[in-house]
């Protein structure tokens, strides 16, 4: 099973980049995402249930805004072993964010989890209150939809049996 | 040298807020909690939406506590529609509650203030030296969230409260089906006490006015009389003329204070303090195990409050899903008229007032929503104030981390009081 999975808080202008990535990617390649092996999942504030998220996935893709200080609309390619060094942009207001809630997979060594989560980040300008994006991260979701297909059918690929 | 104490930022806290503490000329001056989460206006929202909208909107205001803004809308609605709700139906919502508790308490207890009092600055730093207590939270926090689920339709912001019942029933083999993994949970909170008897905590403590609700048959969680430690009890209705709320310009949260103009203390520890005797069996052996003595005054106390608690919903919870049985229909009938009524329950975090005028069609024509941590606001700033003098020679960072973790102790849910949390010491 793959899921992809998109994050973020909608009301919140570009925090929601990550599921308007999926969605954009939904709509732009039904092709891949509306394999039954494929499981699309949208959580606006998954916090630690973000973990039973991901049970049972053999490859999961995770979307969300990232703040790196590098240009708005960004796209950023990163396994979860990139994440360490990703530690103040991921971090949510409450000092607990997806970074840390993925890094209790290892240290916890909680079982059933995927072989491999590939992060696709947006790189968030605005972020007041708002439920539209600001125009570069706008323009950047189809960059994010090609870069979360490109994921995805490179697994259907090696996935023959569609496990 | 003194320096003033700023957090911009609170961590660990829901919500968004900071926390002031500016000396002059070397003594304290100002204390702030600065709450600046912007005002969501759920109670102007409300009017002109009809009363059955009430309980899925303002389920919204809070992802931890949902379950407690349903449980004080629904009884404020059926206080004003002069409805009555079955056996089956409060003994299915003291059940919802208890599942909210055990997401609720898991995660403030292990996630949120245990890493303070272990020296950590996380709990990602706990996990990696005690990974056994983070999986065991994990764990009961996943309880809680599936017994949402099977109750109330969903993990977050539960869908199937409806004033007068529940709009169906939950699957009775899903529900028994939680009783084990219900009963490792009473299992795993009797270790969250011995766990929680064992921390260190620090040497504080104040006079409190206590208010909670209480009722002489049952540790009140989902409804009952509004019960002060100054020995005041009044009902829901009688709530809103004996603690008033006040407007205070460094905050986008209301103030509360009793009628006579000092701020009480709502939550856990004002709860276990004046209802220990309507604890069941199974919470009070584990208390009397932890040896504890009542009158706990020592706010930081709140974690070992709420392990007591965790054993007494745990326990319920078994019961209640082991004895379920739908019968009837899920909900009464309504008929509707113009009324005015008043609900509260106990939040995980505190006492949680609604008050709602209806008109003859059944809209909502006026709403009020009084939420726990608004009303701790005014105690934490006062216990600054004692607290404050104590810590402010410690090295900054020591300094402000204790400061911070008094605030956390509370469980403030700064969301739900907004109508985000930072911490300052100016010095």
């Amino acid at each position: 099973m793959i899921k992809v999975i998109g994050i973020g808080q909608t009301m919140r202008g570009d925090d929601a980049a990550g599921i308007r990535a999926v969605q954009y990617w939904q709509a732009a390649y039904p092709k891949s995402s509306q394999q039954p092996n494929v499981q699309v999942l949208i959580e606006e504030l998954p916090g630690l249930a973000l973990l039973d998220m991901l049970v049972g996935a053999s490859f999961v893709v995770i979307a969300d805004a990232v703040r790196s200080n590098v240009d708005p609309g960004t796209i950023h390619h990163l396994e979860i072993t990139d994440l360490a060094t990703f530690k103040p942009g991921l971090s949510s207001a409450h000092g607990w964010g997806m970074a840390e809630t993925l890094a209790l997979i290892g240290i916890l060594g909680l079982s059933n989890m995927p072989e491999q989560i590939s992060l696709v980040g947006i790189e968030a300008g605005d972020l007041n209150m708002g439920l539209t994006l600001s125009p570069p991260v706008t323009e950047s979701l189809a960059q994010a939809a090609a870069l979360i297909e490109s994921l995805v059918t490179g697994v259907l690929a090696t996935k023959v049996n569609g496990n | 040298m003194r320096q003033n104490i700023e957090v911009d930022a609170l961590a660990r806290v829901e919500g968004e807020g900071a926390l002031y503490i500016r000396l002059k000329d070397g003594e304290i001056n100002d204390i702030q909690v600065n709450i600046y989460e912007p005002p969501r206006f759920f109670e102007g929202f409300l009017q002109g939406r009809y009363y059955q909208e009430v309980p899925d909107i303002t389920a919204r205001i809070c992802g931890i506590c949902p379950v407690a803004y349903q449980m004080s809308s629904v009884q404020a609605l059926e206080a004003a529609l002069n409805i009555t709700i079955s056996p089956e139906v409060r003994a299915l919502r003291r059940l919802l509650y208890c599942a909210e508790y055990i997401e609720s308490h898991a995660l403030h207890i292990y996630m949120l203030q245990a890493p303070d009092l272990l020296g950590h600055d996380s709990a990602l730093s706990l996990a990696k030296v005690a990974p056994d207590v983070v999986r065991q939270a994990l764990r009961l926090k996943k309880i809680g969230n599936s017994l949402l689920r099977v109750v109330g339709g969903r993990s977050v912001h539960p869908v199937n409260t409806c004033v007068g019942g529940f709009y169906k029933w939950p699957n009775k083999d899903e529900l028994h089906n939680l009783v084990p993994e219900l009963e490792w949970a009473l299992e795993a909170s009797k270790q969250t006490v011995d766990f929680a008897a064992a921390l260190d905590y620090p040497d504080f403590s104040m006079d409190y006015e206590f208010v909670a609700l209480t009722r002489d048959d049952e540790y009140a969680i989902y409804d009952g009389e509004v019960l002060s430690s100054t020995g005041l009890q009044v009902t829901a209705t009688g709530y809103d003329s004996a603690y008033l709320e006040t407007h205070v310009q460094h905050s986008n949260a209301l103030h509360s204070h009793t009628k006579a103009g000092s701020s009480y203390f709502v939550g856990p520890l004002a709860r276990l303090n004046l209802n220990y005797s309507q604890l069941r069996p199974a919470a009070r052996q584990a208390a009397e195990k932890a040896g504890i003595t009542l009158p706990m005054r020592n706010p930081f106390k709140n974690l070992l409050a709420r392990a007591i608690e965790l054993v007494e919903v745990c326990d319920l919870a078994i019961e209640l899903a082991g004895n379920y049985l739908p019968v009837g229909p899920s909900h009464a009938e309504i008929k509707i008229r113009a009324g005015e009524g008043a609900g509260v329950s106990e939040a995980p975090r505190g006492l949680l007032y609604h008050h709602y005028i209806v008109d003859d069609q059944g809209m909502i024509r006026h709403a009020k929503i009084t939420p726990p941590t608004a009303q701790n606001f005014a105690q934490m700033e006062a216990d600054l104030w004692q607290y404050a003098p104590q810590v402010i020679d410690l090295p900054h960072e020591e300094a402000t981390l204790a400061c911070e973790h008094l605030i956390r102790s509370y469980d403030p849910c700064i969301s739900c009081a907004t109508h985000f949390l930072k911490l300052t010491i100016e010095r």
